[in-house]
This record gives structure tokens, C-alpha cells and sequence, in this order.
């Protein structure tokens, strides 16, 4: 389904600002504007044509080229249904913020100021997102080396017997922060201003992972909060402009760890649309039936810590139940139960196993039972109400300026899912109902994502009925030349043989172009933006995380609250850090 | 003489107290555990021993063998009296505690209580009110800001439930006319005491889940929020002395308080009297029966938040205790 902008809207613009221009592709959709209009053709944008939902920023590195940044900024219009992205050539490396129109923007100008070096004038506060203060380098520059700049001395790396060769390093290593370093970043992030400054992380059970936060605090009151991201950050996007199309796959795994199928198949669906190539039929429908399973299997161990957050113990134990067995299904279809790379280019790794359908049709039987289990304890509970009605309140506005999406949106009431608006495998074809939040409190957020888990078993069951039909179909669609073949193929066929060495060593070569397009994941919208400049390997990939759009409205929820609300309150956002981090 | 020989049976007397508390309480982590397990669809502690049954010991020897690490920062002199104060006095309530009535072995008349004294319920809130000063100490001498927190919030859940308590406490003593805990077991020998007093039952079923720290109301040790809470620096023997305390001898000893108060203490179960069973056994199973509806509540609910509990504590537990007062008093009056 076509998401983007028409061009008679567009000519709208060409009146009102000069030197525009239109460039409108299958899969993209920008204007080109001039550094000094983009303040004003963002906001002729956001006020008059309803492009009001800040969905990313990005840039894009054209060494050696004068000048070298490009700026990309993507919106949506949720009344058209439509996005728009618009260009802008950073010249002398520099652009006007945009945080007076997007308070989303904030984080992400920050992250492009940290990877790339891109001075945003008028940014309250430009200092990096993952990195430490101290660090030289922006790495995502085209000039930076992707296996970093070695240059600080640490003998322990070599301190090993020294028969062993293997084992003899250079003792040289990328720059690493030292205490003083990190001590400096805490201080630029935020002032102590009230009584104590609570370190709440990196390591902390409430956090869900490496973050870190800033709690200025009187009493246990929150007066200020600030997040300091980056422990996790390993810098995905540099390594996938070295890596072939499909040796990317793994790495989208890595990201949202939580929800790997449903990653992999929105990268693979973005490669695929930018290749053209077509998955056969039934490889769509079981792309679709295992994301839902992703998403039940998400949401429960959301349950289980959420839960465990609030103190409720058992929980946790029911939840990890149910989700025991969804991770055992997983491993039986796709032979690892985290991080499976399942979803290929053009179809899928492999087949469904015999059997699989039956289980997952037990499986089906078995959880609505334990859902109402679920419920039973903590729905009606006095204390579960008290904990989570109105904590966090998220309003429409706030979606549409911070950029907020998945179940966080539409807790706020804003029907905002990828898979009704841009409907990629099976999804136009189940029939599923998207349940929205009326509040926007913790407690919406809760009852949304119970509901959600059974929407997905009836899209399951949806899935289970159709592919018993296609039964005798192929799963990957070999014949595509973008396609890797399959290992019976590689050893019974010298050309699939030929085909299969090329594809591995030189990769896809991707027409050139660009695309931005995403999957919904249990975390909210996770988008591709891939440049490619007609190479194996894509010249530029920005991975749009949800996690990380949607933590970023926490510190203004959390001011005036308690330090027992940040744990509900941060539960129900529910980041993963390696997909915030990427 | 007599002198003597009262001084030698109060040291064994309290001895035995103690050292059975002691290994009761070890066997109740044990019992805590197996039923957490079960509720949690686990078989909980099953190697160590026949079905894990030597568990505690195992664990005792772990946390006694433990490295003794004490920060640089702390307060070493609170540091130290604090897993104390937490734990001395939860265990000097069971000095005013009668397990029975009094009975004779050859010749030898035993009482199953260390003293009968005249102000053993006033002695009782006393020392549950200082073995708090523990954890608040605790919080201050490690000299750390997640412990600080926690004791913090104990000492304001302190100030809600500590009042309500003891406005709880009233109804069974007006009822019975003695702070004696035997006498208030006597006075019961009609009727139990939960009849009129069964909002001071909810009440004291509130304030002993808050002083134990057992979830609903374990904000002071929220591990999501706070890490440990105010055992975040602690480690080995001086650790194990806090939940030991609080979630096992304090949890025991208030139950059995509780079923003094209002379940006739060692009178047997009523239209059960005729079963040949000891009252000491009735009692306990008393209080057993109560200390495992603790472990479900703990084991079912999730947490308040601080504020709510004193909230709590204040608008509805407050009035609960007083309206209780009234309900006696008038019970006294028109029915006895």
C-alpha cells in the first residue's frame, strides 16, 4: 500500500517557497529544500497540510562531496494517512533545530550531533545521545574507519602467555571513557538543583537493561529526570554500510532482542521492496503467524517483569510459563529460540517442521485460559488500579510531538498501527481489531496490550487455517536472481551454485534509490531508512527504533511524581535498550 | 533458694525460647519457600536434603561463612547495631508470649511462657515500635542514598500504621479488663474475641503485614525501585539477620499475638474440643494457619506505593480502629 504524499499537495509548496525541489520514486516521497526554508516549510508542513507526527530524523553522509550532510526529516499526516520526508543540505554543517516544532526532534538532532557532527542552531541543549563528552570522533562519518581509531595503550589486552599466538593483540584500543569523562557527561546532562541527585542505573533491576537515569529529587518527589542512553550502543549502523543486505539479518535480531522475528521482518520487507522481489504466498503467511506469536511472546515477558515491577511476584512465574512454551515453538520452527534469523530474503530460511502446525494449534487452545488467569489476578485488583490509574497520562499532542507510537500512541487514542496502514505479508488479509486506549494512563497501556495478545491468537489462527491449504507451496522464492538459493539448489545446480557466490560475496546489488518503510513491533513503529547507491552493501541504513522515540517523552511524565510511578511509568513505555541503543 | 531457682528457669526457659525460635525460623524459610514455589507452579528448594528439607542449614552456613564487608563511608557504630535492633527486640517479644496453660510433669509444674507480666501487650507494641528503629538506622549509618530511601519510608509507614495499631490493640483489652496476654486468653474461654472486634482484626492484619514488610506493603526493600532498600550495603550474617527478623520472627510472633488477641489463644477450634490435642498444639496451629495467610497475601499481591499506604494507614485503618472501640463498647454494655 502506497503511504506517501501526492503531488498535487505538493506543488502546494512550490508556490510558496522557491527552489524546491520534488523527487517522488515508488518508495519515497521528498522535497528538497534550502537550509533557510526549512523552518518555514516544516511548519507550512505540520500547520497547514496536517503533517503534524514527527516520525524521524536522520543524515546522510556524501563525502567527499560539498556539502557533505543531508538531513532527512520524515512525517506523517494521520489524517491523510500519508508521510513526506523532506531533505536539506546541512551547509557548513550546520541546521536550524527543529525542537520548536517537534519536541520529539530533541533526541534525535542530539544523535545526529553525536554520529555525525551536525550543528543544530537553536537546540536548547546539543549535547551527545550515546557517546561520552570527551570523545572526538562522529563515527557514522564516512571518513571515520569502521573498525574505529586505535590509539589508547592497554597492555592488559597482550598479558598472556606468549606461546600462544593467537592470543597476541595489539595492545592498541579504540578510545574508551574514563571516571572523569563520565563524570563530565552527568554534569552536562543535568544541574543538581533540589536535594539529591539519585544515579537510578545503569545497572538496576527497574530499568530493564543499561539505562541511565538522572532523578533530581526533594524528598522522593521527581523535580527533574534525565536519560543517559548508550551502554549498549554497538553502532549497528556502521557495521551494516560493510555488510551485504542479508548479513544484516542477524543484526536486526540483536536490536529489539524481545521481538527478533518481528525486527526481521520489517528489515526483510523494507530489502524486499527496495529489490522487488516478491515472497512466495505461504512464506507471507507464516512471516505473519510468527510475528504474532513474537508479539504474544513479547508482550508476555512485558507482563511478567511489569508485574514484577509493581511487586506482584507470581506474575512473573505465570507469565515466563506461557512464554516458555511460545520460545519452544520458535526454536522447533526456526532451530534457536532468541535471536533466530528466520526471515530470508525472498521467503524464509526454512520450511515449517512437521508437526509445528499442531503445536501451535495446542497452543491456541491452551492460552486464553491463561490470559483470563492473568486477568483474574491483576485486572480488578484494588492495588493494581491504584498503581496504575492515571500514572503517565499521554495526550494525542504529545503524540504527535514526541513521535510516539505502537501501544504508547494508541494507549492516547490515536489509531496509529503499521499493520492497518501500510499492510505488508498476510496482514490485509486477517481480519484483527486494533484496541485503543481512552486515557492514556499505565493502565490503558495494560489493558491494551492484553488485548492485543488476543488479537494476535486470532490472527494466528487465521494464519494456522491458510497454510495448512499452501501446505505443498514453496517457502523462498528461489528463482528471483536477489534471491539466495537453497542448499539443495547450491548442491545440485552448477547456476544456483554461481548464484549463491555471488550473492555472498558481492551481494544484492540494490537498485539505486532510497526507501523508508517499517514494520510494527511490540514496541512501536521500528522503520528502515536505506540509502542505497547501487552497491551489495547499502550506502546509508537509520534504523528508526520506536523504544527509542517513546522513552523519550519519560522525563516529562515522570516531573512532580515518585520514584515508585518511574518504575510503572518506564515498565509501561516498556524500552528494550538495544534497539534505543541500536 | 527460691530466688535462685526462679533465676536458673527463666535462663532456661528463655534459652529454649530462643534457640527453638532460632530453628524455627529457619525451617519457616523453608516453609516459605515450598509454598512460594507451589504458588508460583515450581517445586521450590529440592536438592539439598530429602525434598530439600536440610535447605535452611545449607543457606545458615552460607551466610555465616559469608565475606563481612563493610563499606568505607558507613557509620561503622549503627551499621553494626542496626541488623541488631532489628533483631533483638523481635525476639524479647516472645518473653511475654504464653504458648499454654500451665501443666505439671513429674511432680514439676511447667509455665509454657518466660513471664505472666500485668503490661505484657503494652511490652509487646513497645519492642515491635523499636525493632523499626533497625531498619531506620539501617538506612542512615550506610550512608547511601537507596538505603536512606528505604529507611525513610519505613519511618513514615512507621508513623501511619503504629497508631492504628495500637487503637486496635483496645478492643480485646477492654474486653477482657487486663494487659495480660494469659488473662486475655482466659476471657475467651466463652467466646473469641474476633466477634465484636472484627475490625481491629483487620486493622492489626494490616499493621503486622506493613511491620513485617510483607508485600502489599514492602516499599521499604522495593527491589525494582530501591535495589535492596536499606540492605543494599549489607552483606553476610549482618544481612541474613534483617529478613530473618522481620519476614520470619516478627511475622511469628505478631500471628501469634494476633491469635491471643482474637482466636482464644491455645483454646481448641470450636466443637473440636473433645480431640485429645494438647493446647499447645492448638495454638500453634493457630498461629500457623495465620503466618501462612501472610505468605499468600505476600505471595499474591502487588505493592503499594508510600504515599497510599500512609494514606491508608491514616483515612481508613485510623477510623477502622476507633469505630472498632466504639462497637466494644457498646457490646459491653448491652450484651457483656
Amino acid at each position: 500500500m502506497h503511504l506517501w504524499a501526492d503531488l498535487e499537495e505538493l506543488k502546494l509548496l512550490e508556490g510558496k517557497f522557491s527552489d524546491i525541489q520534488i523527487e517522488k520514486t515508488e518508495n519515497f516521497t521528498s522535497i528538497t529544500v534550502k537550509k533557510e526554508d526549512l523552518l518555514n516549510a516544516l511548519g507550512f508542513l505540520k500547520e497547514d497540510l496536517g503533517y503534524k507526527m514527527f516520525i524521524d530524523l536522520t543524515a546522510v553522509d556524501y563525502y567527499p562531496q560539498e556539502p557533505r550532510f543531508l538531513c532527512v526529516y520524515i512525517l506523517f499526516s494521520p489524517d491523510k494517512k500519508k508521510r513526506i520526508a523532506v531533505k536539506c543540505w546541512a551547509e557548513n554543517d550546520s541546521v536550524p533545530s527543529v525542537i520548536s516544532l517537534w519536541k520529539g526532534a530533541k533526541w534525535a538532532e542530539r544523535e545526529v550531533y553525536d554520529l555525525f557532527g551536525i550543528k543544530f542552531e537553536g537546540h536548547n541543549n546539543l549535547v551527545r545521545m550515546f557517546l561520552w563528552e570527551g570523545y572526538k570522533y562522529h563515527p557514522l562519518r564516512k571518513d571515520f574507519p569502521k573498525e574505529g581509531i586505535q590509539e589508547v595503550y592497554l597492555p592488559s589486552l597482550n598479558l598472556r602467555p606468549e606461546e600462544i599466538p593467537a592470543h597476541n593483540y595489539s595492545p592498541y584500543h579504540t578510545y574508551v571513557p574514563t571516571m572523569e569523562e563520565l563524570e563530565k557527561t552527568q554534569k552536562s546532562r543535568m544541574e543538581k538543583r533540589s536535594q539529591i541527585v539519585l544515579n537510578w542505573g545503569p545497572l538496576h533491576p527497574g530499568t530493564h537493561g543499561t539505562i541511565w537515569f538522572l532523578f533530581d529529587m526533594e524528598g522522593e518527589t521527581i523535580k527533574n529526570c534525565e536519560i543517559i542512553l548508550g551502554q549498549l550502543h554497538r553502532g549497528i549502523e556502521k557495521l551494516a554500510e560493510d555488510l551485504t543486505y542479508t548479513q544484516i539479518i542477524p543484526y536486526t535480531d540483536r536490536m529489539d532482542y524481545i521481538s527478533a522475528l518481528c525486527s526481521q521482518v520489517a528489515y526483510v520487507n523494507t530489502v524486499e521492496k527496495l529489490l522487488g522481489v516478491e515472497p512466495p504466498e505461504k512464506a507471507k503467511w507464516i512471516r505473519t503467524m510468527m510475528c504474532e506469536l513474537q508479539r504474544i511472546n513479547s508482550h508476555l515477558l512485558w507482563l511478567g517483569t511489569y508485574a514484577l515491577d509493581l511487586g506482584a511476584l507470581t506474575i512473573f512465574l505465570y507469565a515466563f510459563r506461557e512464554r516458555e512454551k511460545i520460545m519452544d515453538i520458535i526454536e522447533g520452527i526456526a532451530g534457536i529460540r532468541l535471536n533466530s534469523t528466520y526471515i530470508r530474503i525472498g521467503g524464509l530460511s526454512k520450511d515449517l517442521p512437521e508437526g509445528a502446525l499442531d503445536v501451535i494449534k495446542h497452543f491456541l487452545q491452551d492460552f486464553p485460559e491463561k490470559l483470563d488467569e492473568y486477568e483474574t489476578i491483576l485486572t480488578k485488583n484494588r492495588i493494581w488500579l491504584r498503581r496504575n490509574l492515571n500514572i503517565g497520562i499521554v495526550n494525542k499532542e504529545q503524540v504527535y510531538q514526541y513521535g510516539l507510537t505502537g501501544v504508547v500512541a494508541r494507549s492516547a487514542g490515536v489509531p496509529y498501527d503499521i499493520r492497518m496502514l501500510q499492510p505488508t505479508d498476510a496482514y490485509d488479509k486477517v481480519d484483527f481489531d486494533i484496541p485503543l486506549g481512552r486515557v492514556g494512563d499505565c493502565y490503558d497501556r495494560y489493558l491494551i496490550r492484553m488485548e492485543e495478545m488476543r488479537q494476535s491468537l486470532r490472527i494466528i489462527e487465521q494464519c494456522v487455517e491458510k497454510i495448512e491449504k499452501l501446505k505443498d507451496d514453496k517457502h523462498i522464492s528461489t528463482e528471483n536472481p536477489y534471491v539466495l538459493p537453497t542448499l539443495d539448489e547450491v548442491f545440485n545446480s552448477i547456476e544456483s551454485m554461481v548464484k549463491d557466490f555471488n550473492l555472498r560475496i558481492y551481494g544484492e546489488q540494490a537498485p539505486e534509490g532510497e526507501i523508508y518503510m517499517s514494520g510494527e513491533n511490540p514496541r512501536g513503529e521500528l522503520g528502515f531508512y536505506i540509502v542505497s547507491k547501487g552497491d551489495g552493501k547499502p550506502y546509508r541504513i537509520k534504523i528508526r527504533s520506536g523504544a527509542f522515540y517513546n522513552l523519550q517523552i519519560f522525563p516529562e511524565l515522570i516531573k512532580g511524581r515518585t520514584v515508585a510511578d518511574a518504575v510503572a511509568l518506564l515498565g509501561s513505555l516498556d524500552p528494550v535498550v538495544g534497539e534505543t541503543d541500536r | 533458694m527460691e530466688l535462685l531457682g526462679t533465676v536458673i528457669g527463666v535462663t532456661v526457659k528463655s534459652l529454649i525460647f530462643i534457640i527453638v525460635m532460632f530453628l524455627a525460623a529457619a525451617y519457616l524459610t523453608l516453609l516459605e519457600r515450598k509454598f512460594a514455589g507451589h504458588v508460583q507452579q515450581r517445586p521450590g528448594p529440592l536438592h539439598v536434603g530429602p525434598h530439600g528439607f536440610l535447605q535452611p542449614i545449607a543457606d545458615a552456613l552460607k551466610v555465616l561463612t559469608k565475606e563481612d564487608l563493610v563499606p568505607d563511608s558507613v557509620d561503622k557504630v549503627l551499621f553494626y547495631m542496626a541488623s541488631l535492633l532489628a533483631f533483638v527486640p523481635a525476639i524479647m517479644i516472645l518473653a511475654v508470649v504464653p504458648f499454654g496453660e500451665p501443666f505439671t510433669i513429674f511432680g514439676l509444674e511447667i509455665k509454657p511462657y518466660v513471664t505472666d507480666l500485668n503490661i505484657a501487650i503494652l511490652l509487646a507494641l513497645a519492642f515491635g515500635s523499636l525493632s523499626i528503629y533497625g531498619v531506620i538506622f539501617a538506612g542512615w549509618a550506610s550512608n547511601s542514598k537507596y538505603p536512606m530511601i528505604g529507611g525513610l519510608r519505613k519511618a513514615a509507614v512507621l508513623i501511619g500504621y503504629e497508631v492504628a495499631l495500637g487503637f486496635a490493640m483496645v478492643g480485646p483489652i477492654m474486653q477482657a479488663g487486663s494487659f495480660s496476654l494469659r488473662e486475655i486468653v482466659e476471657a475467651q474461654s466463652g467466646m473469641w474475641f474476633i466477634i465484636p472486634n472484627i475490625l481491629a482484626f483487620v486493622v492489626i492484619i494490616f499493621a503486622i503485614l506493613a511491620e513485617t514488610g510483607r508485600t502489599p506493603f514492602d516499599v521499604q526493600e522495593a527491589e525494582a525501585e530501591l535495589v535492596g532498600g536499606y540492605v543494599t550495603e549489607y552483606t553476610g550474617m549482618k544481612f541474613g539477620l534483617f529478613p530473618l527478623a522481620e519476614w520470619y520472627i516478627a511475622t511469628f510472633v505478631l500471628s501469634a499475638i494476633a491469635v491471643i488477641l482474637f482466636f482464644g489463644g491455645w483454646q481448641p477450634l470450636p466443637l473440636m474440643g473433645w480431640l485429645p490435642i494438647p493446647d499447645i498444639i492448638w495454638f500453634f496451629i493457630k498461629v500457623f494457619l495465620l503466618f501462612m495467610f501472610f505468605l499468600w497475601v505476600h505471595w499474591t499481591l502487588p505493592r503499594y506505593r508510600v504515599d497510599q499506604i500512609t494514606e491508608l494507614a491514616w483515612k481508613v485503618m485510623l477510623p477502622l480502629a476507633l469505630a472498632n472501640i466504639l462497637v466494644v463498647a457498646l457490646w459491653i454494655i448491652f450484651i457483656g
